[in-house]
């Protein structure tokens, strides 16, 4: 009804003092619900997109490997040795969260760049890989498919050519971004069925063609840790599962970071869910409060006829529209502050090349809205029950101001 | 028209129950002004408001226009005090933050027997007719102590009543005002027949009652 609509909006300015108060206590609560949300969704993202391009925790190669480390794991060293496509999978291995198979052969002869130069030709299972693809900068606008090669960095052939290679044609879907890592920058990267289709053409070396080019072998995985587990409880239990390899780490603090930056995100999600929690304690407190206080006008909009839920309605409109602007100015102070972060902390990572995804804006807008319901919803709910309880009151007790 | 048998109040207090009301028969025929009189804390005001559909009797029944008021269901209890019963408190009743108009035509919007036009209409009338038709968009705080009476009385009358209870309605009024006041009840009773109850402890406004019930600890004694 307009006219008790009306009265719940007169109602807020009546108490200017109370109601800018109440509207600003709920903007804090929905602005830092909205943004911590919007920044911690941004943050998650932007972990999983760089952390991945920080590459893998630990390398599995076969034991007489030779290997280069780098601070960033992304592929494994050519060798001769190799081990079984399958057996990591056959071990089942709790602290080993996912792991990436890569074959590695270093062909020169191929067709590719001068007749003498070394070409690494690197084969990886587009489903398991979490270490090349997160670096291509460009690609082709369709799914990566068998025939198909990525280039490193150092290579400069554009997208969607040709490229002979031991003379069959290949088609350049993507390019990778420079990663400072020699075998991603000098790497041709194909699936395994690609790779193990050039086997016939690649000329043998001595008696020999390259190993992993064997269907069924690989050079080595690169492994990325389960949540919580270890690099040495992983170690152990790959050393003990599988015969004959060895598992080379790279830089141990990266797992550490990645681990503790999810417990942190988990222990502001907490936070918000409590602010929360106390702001609907804070509000429901306030309009019982409020209610008490204006027993007496209750009690005669009862005694001129009022029923209980024009009644309880009233109530919940007035915290509705309080909680309601509260939730938009909360909003509005998150972007704000999101602006400003973007403008410092954001433009810094991002000059230091740390990547900064932030969230879309749908999902964005999602999150505005349901941070405005929500905080609109806790009024409801505050308002209810202490309206409810007065408005079954006797009309005369609460025209007295008892009850 | 207004029919009370054996209408009881009491309250459970920390020392122990108090009788407000004890055992009130009391009869009061349409169109009727009845007085009711006594001291304070008599128990008039606690007896106005139960046959008011404010405040439910301990035992007893109230019965008004042919309804048992307090048999009545929520929401039928809600539509009684809408519609049958005008309600004229003893303080500035209105609300502060309704113009005079809206305060006059809210008992009609919360009954919705009319549409807003129809209502506003008749409210405006009914101020005009208790001399404050200018004051249509006026707020209570605006206006006389006095003044505020008789909206109240224009917004007890919106709904046609049958029954209008008066709780003391000049009782921080200057004399000239409570004339004025008295001469509106008298009127309305007179003119349009509504049953007049009216609570005071003031004997020489009781006296232009046509009938007076006076009350003492609760009960009727005279």
């Amino acid at each position: 009804m307009r006219l008790l609509a009306n009265l719940a909006l007169q109602n807020l300015g009546r108490r200017k003092a109370r109601s800018l108060l109440l509207i600003a206590a709920v903007a804090i609560g929905s602005g830092v619900v909205f943004t911590g949300a919007t920044l911690m969704r941004s943050i998650d993202d932007s972990m999983a997109a760089g952390f991945s391009r920080l590459g893998a925790d630990m390398m599995v190669v076969p034991e007489g490997a030779l290997t280069n480390i780098t601070a960033a794991l992304l592929t494994v060293e050519p060798t001769d040795l190799v081990l079984d496509a399958d057996v990591l999978a056959k071990a089942r291995i709790a602290s080993v969260g996912r792991a990436a198979p890569q074959k590695i052969a270093r062909v020169e002869h191929s067709g590719i760049g001068s007749h003498h130069d070394l070409v690494d030709l690197v084969g990886f299972e587009p489903a398991h890989d979490f270490t090349i693809q997160p670096w291509l900068r460009e690609k082709l606008n369709r799914e990566f498919r068998a025939g198909d090669v990525i280039l490193g960095a150092g290579r400069d052939v554009p997208l969607g050519s040709q490229m002979l290679i031991f003379g069959k044609p290949h088609v350049v879907y993507g390019k990778l971004g420079r990663t400072g890592v020699g075998t991603h920058e000098r790497g041709v990267f194909m699936s395994f069925e690609t790779l193990e289709a050039l086997a016939g053409a690649v000329p043998q070396h001595g008696s020999s063609r390259p190993a992993a080019l064997a269907p069924g072998k690989v050079t080595g995985f690169l492994v990325e840790l389960a949540p919580g587990a270890t690099a040495l409880q992983a170690r152990f239990a790959i050393l003990s599962a599988v015969k004959g390899a060895k598992v080379v780490t790279g830089d141990s603090s990266l797992s550490g970071i990645r681990q503790g930056l999810s417990a942190l995100l988990q222990g502001i999600l907490a936070l918000m869910v409590l602010m929360f929690a106390s702001m609907a304690v804070m509000v429901s407190v306030l309009f019982s409060a409020i209610i008490t206080e204006r027993r007496p006008e209750l009690g005669l909009l009862k005694a001129i006829g009022a029923r209980w839920p024009q009644i309880v309605g009233m109530m919940v409109v007035e915290a509705v529209i309080a909680t309601g602007v509260g939730g938009v100015l909360g909003v509005t102070l998150g972007v704000l502050v999101m602006r400003l972060y973007e403008r410092s902390l954001v433009y810094y990572l991002e000059n230091i090349g740390v990547p900064f995804v932030w969230l879309d804006l749908p999902r964005m807008a999602a999150f505005a809205a349901a941070a405005i319901v929500l905080a609109a919803a806790i009024g409801a709910l505050g308002a209810f029950y202490p309206a409810w309880r007065a408005s079954r009151r006797d009309a005369y007790d609460l025209v007295r101001g008892e009850g | 028209m207004l029919v009370c048998r054996q209408v009881s109040k009491s309250y459970r207090t920390e020392r122990g129950v108090v009788t407000a009301v004890a055992g009130i028969d009391l009869d009061v025929p349409a169109g009727r002004f009845a007085a009711v009189i006594g001291r304070s804390g008599s128990g008039k005001s606690t007896l106005m408001a139960m046959i008011g559909g404010l405040s439910r009797p301990s035992a007893g029944s109230v019965e008004v226009d042919g309804t048992d008021v307090w048999h009545l269901s929520d929401n039928a209890l809600a539509a009684f005090r809408n519609e049958k019963v005008g309600y004229v408190f003893q303080f500035a009743s209105l609300l502060p933050t309704l113009r005079l108009i809206d305060n006059v035509a809210l008992p009609a919007m919360l009954g919705r027997r009319q549409g807003a036009s129809g209502t506003y209409a008749r409210a405006a009338a009914l101020l005009e007719r208790m001399g404050l038709g200018g004051y249509l968009d006026a707020y209570p705080a605006e206006i006389s102590a006095g003044e505020q009476r008789r909206a109240a009385i224009a917004r007890a009358l919106i709904n046609d009543p049958a029954l209008l209870l008066a709780d003391e309605p000049t009782s921080d009024l200057d004399e000239q005002t409570e004339i004025e006041i008295m001469d509106v009840l008298r009127t309305v009773n007179r003119e349009v027949g509504t049953t007049l109850v009216l609570v005071t402890h003031n004997l020489a406004l009781a006296e232009q009652a046509q009938q007076i019930v006076h009350i003492a600890n609760g009960a009727i004694v005279a």
